[in-house]
């Protein structure tokens, strides 16, 4: 049976038909849906991590026990990962151990568009990347198959438009899961000098063979006098390039683009045009082995973004010297504003920020900012940075000790925290450094589509009090109260004091789903015009996306978007802002805050 | 041949839906399909953007700028938006309604007018149409109706639940018509 299955969902699919028995990873777009995928399957150990550093460990170290292991992250995920990944190189494994990335050119929901290929160069870990989602399906299953039978672990490395597209895919069924028993080598396993020295030159010897296997996952089509040396996405691509623009050509796909073979030299002839996503991995590889090319290093396909059938055809064209010109993109008749996104109505975070604006007005504040859904506290103008997980604290904490006229307020989500701020957390303590650090407790990962986070076993306050800092605790839907903990949490700060602040409240739309399953209907609010005097306060400092500036400056609050939060009503200064049953808003609150 | 459609609107309206059914109408009636999700920060009340292609062999899974046969507008502004990847004599088919965006008010008729310049403009009162109905939840499948007639794909939803069924075949009149 052919289903329309998502790259990331076929990946999982694969998996399951190899036998993988652990899987870990640490949500991120666009690799998520691979663990939600597998976690359907009770019969093995699935697990969303702490973060990817602990995901990887926790499949390398089943791999090591002989258990069939993958682990999934999104392409950044691998930096914070990329400690074990390395080690995992050197000590090779016992039952197979995938590593899946998923990069996102273009930077669709990403700080940095880096291409996870370099990491099997770098660690000597082959990479294989499928180019649609049956063909990740099967390279899946493979690569979990090629890594036990190599005792070498493997990376499969996705990207936007593979695992976020959905295609027909003929999926066999699960095997069942390989589970493993650990046995003792500790010339492999305990990487002192002696040992890793030996590991080193096992592993020189080993990517030699590796290469070798690399010349099996090479396919070619079309017999042509143009060369077109293509591997992932870009495959699909210059297919449909090289028949648009009725080139005679010979395509050769390297399924397995890390490392490159040697053999691949007996199939080029003259130059090679080189169609990849990402950076000029293949390329890079194939100058290295005396290939002339026509790819990204030279500008003939462009080195940011991602590829689309255009710039293929464009790019193919120059390299050939074509001359192809495409007809241009028609002009919108007339230009829409930008949309960019904002807080969903209703979202804590949303009253988060409004209290810590007003609590710090007249304040000389640095707002260190983080990765998730509170990085939107940019369109208030409350997020100074935002670059890492973690980047809030760390980054705070460098700024405080560098300039001390700055008041730094750190904004830092559940998740994130838990993933990459508990080290800082020590820090802060140790050092003394004075800053907020306002924990926005949403009780999940909701910027990923909602997985569990640890708070709801491990609260943060705990920790804040376990490592002894002072703390405060802060509801966002109740304004009023939240603006006066967070000028509390303030003069701490400015009194040399690390704070932290937990604002904690479930994300609204975990809570409207937990509602309508309950069969609860969240109240709407409205604008009573002839009391609105068009201050702005509510569209313009709370910001809410369901309310509009009419052309006369009053507030309208479209009724389909309202999740009924009441934070409008609660900053209107006129009392312009009603709803129909305030009983029923009030039990709407109630049941929210237990989502 | 491969037939290029790009699904668009807000956060929260149903666009990665509707671009899944057509592609389960096209898989239903035989094609290769590739839907791509182009474009959304998986959060509500931002720019969605889905492209869906089918036909004989689909490789590419994204559509270009004017190379669409269809745009699929469920909301009014993000038509707009999408104007750049209507090919020459290719369909916009728009969702009567408009998404304000916080304190950037637009003039609705300004862009009903604007989109009408266009001659091969489809307006569709989807929005009224599901309210009428019921739910504004069922815009899309009124969408999806006129979609589904237009490309030759109504025969193959017997997986639509009835409700939706209900407002696809409100669309797939309009598209008769």
């Amino acid at each position: 049976m052919r289903h329309l299955l998502l790259g990331n969902e076929a990946i999982a699919y694969g998996a399951l038909s190899a036998g993988v028995a652990v899987a870990a990873g640490y949500p991120g777009t666009p690799s998520s849906e691979i663990i939600e995928t597998l976690e359907e399957y009770k019969d093995r150990f699935v697990e969303w991590a702490t973060n990817e550093k602990t995901a990887v460990e926790m499949a390398y170290g089943a791999a090591l026990a002989g258990a069939r292991a993958l682990a999934a992250m999104k392409h950044v995920g691998l930096n914070v990962a990329a400690d074990p990944l390395h080690s995992a190189a050197y000590t090779g494994v016992v039952g197979g151990f995938l590593i899946v990335t998923a990069d996102d050119p273009n930077m669709w929901s990403s700080q940095n568009e880096q291409d996870s290929r370099w990491y099997g160069l770098q660690s000597y870990i082959p990479v294989l990347e499928p180019s649609e989602p049956q063909e990740a399906f099967k390279m899946a299953k493979e690569g979990l198959l090629l890594s036990e039978s190599l005792e070498h672990p493997v990376m499969l490395r996705s990207v936007t438009r593979l695992s976020h597209v959905r295609a027909p895919v003929d999926v066999e069924p699960p095997a069942p899961p390989k589970f493993g028993k650990f046995s003792r080598n500790m010339e492999k396993y305990v990487l002192v000098p002696q040992n890793a020295r030996a590991r080193r030159a096992d592993l020189l010897k080993k990517w030699e063979r590796i290469a070798d296997i690399a010349a099996r996952f090479i396919s070619v089509e079309g017999d042509g006098p143009v060369t077109v040396v293509t591997s992932g996405v870009g495959y699909l691509y210059a297919v449909e390039a090289v028949e648009r623009l009725r080139v005679k050509a010979t395509i050769i796909k390297a399924s397995m683009s890390v490392p490159l073979p040697r053999k691949i030299l007996d199939l080029i002839r003259g130059d090679a045009v080189v169609v990849e996503e990402g950076d000029p991995v293949v390329e890079t590889q194939l100058r290295i082995l005396g290939v002339r090319t026509r790819g990204k290093l030279d500008g003939f396909f462009p080195r940011m973004g991602e590829l689309s059938l255009r710039s293929v055809i464009e790019g193919v064209s120059k390299a050939l010297n074509l001359g192809v010109k495409l007809p241009e993109p028609p002009r919108p008749p007339l230009q829409p504003p930008p949309r960019p996104p904002y807080f969903c109505p209703g979202c804590p975070h949303m009253g988060t920020f409004y209290a810590l604006k007003l609590a710090a007005a007249g304040h000389n504040v640095v707002w260190s900012g983080d990765i998730g859904c509170y990085t939107l506290g940019i369109n208030t103008g409350q997020q100074d940075l935002a670059t890492h997980m973690g980047s809030s604290v760390g980054l705070g904490m460098g700024i405080a000790v560098a300039d001390k006229e700055k008041l730094v307020i750190a904004t830092i989500g559940d998740s994130t925290f838990y993933h990459a701020a508990l080290p800082q957390l020590v820090d802060l303590k140790t050092k003394r450094i004075p800053m907020v650090v306002v924990i926005m407790d949403n009780e999940y990962t909701a910027m990923t589509g909602g997985q569990p986070s640890p708070s709801k076993l491990i609260p943060a306050e705990k920790l804040a009090e376990a490592v002894g800092l002072k703390h405060y605790a802060m509801d966002p839907a109740d304004l009023k109260k939240s603006i006066e903990v967070a000028k509390k949490a303030i003069a701490d700060a400015k009194s040399g004091e690390p704070v932290v602040v937990v604002s904690r409240r479930p994300c609204i739309l975990e809570a409207y789903r937990t509602a309508r399953r309950s069969g609860v209907r969240p109240p709407k609010y409205y604008v009573v015009a002839d009391k609105c005097k068009a201050c702005g306060i509510c569209y313009n400092v709370l910001r809410c996306y369901a309310i509009t500036r009419l052309p006369d400056g009053k507030a309208w609050i479209d009724p389909s978007l309202c999740n009924g939060c009441s934070m409008c009503a609660q900053v209107c200064p006129y009392d312009a802002i009603k709803t129909e049953d305030p009983e029923r808003a009030r039990k709407w609150l109630e049941l929210w805050s237990r989502a | 041949m491969v037939t290029s459609i790009v699904v668009v609107g807000v956060g929260g309206q149903g666009v990665m839906t509707l671009a899944r059914w057509i592609g389960r109408a096209a898989l239903a009636a035989g094609y290769d399909v590739k839907i791509a999700e182009v474009h959304g920060l998986s959060q509500r009340g931002g720019s969605v953007e889905v492209h869906v292609r089918f036909g004989e062999r689909v490789y590419g899974p994204v559509v270009s700028e004017a190379d669409a046969d269809y745009v699929a507008a469920l909301e009014a502004l993000e038509a707009l938006r999408a104007f750049k990847y209507i090919k020459e004599g290719g369909v916009l088919v728009v969702n009567k309604r408009i998404i304000q965006i916080p304190g950037r008010y637009v003039d609705p008729e300004q862009v009903y007018a604007a989109l009408s310049s266009y001659a091969r403009t489809r307006f569709i009162p989807a929005f009224d149409i599901a309210v009428k109905l019921g739910d504004p939840i069922y815009e899309n499948s009124v969408i999806f109706g006129f979609m589904a007639r237009m490309l030759g794909l109504d025969g193959y939803v017997d997986w639509l639940d009835a409700r939706n069924l209900k407002a696809f075949e409100e669309g797939r009149k309009l598209a008769s018509s």
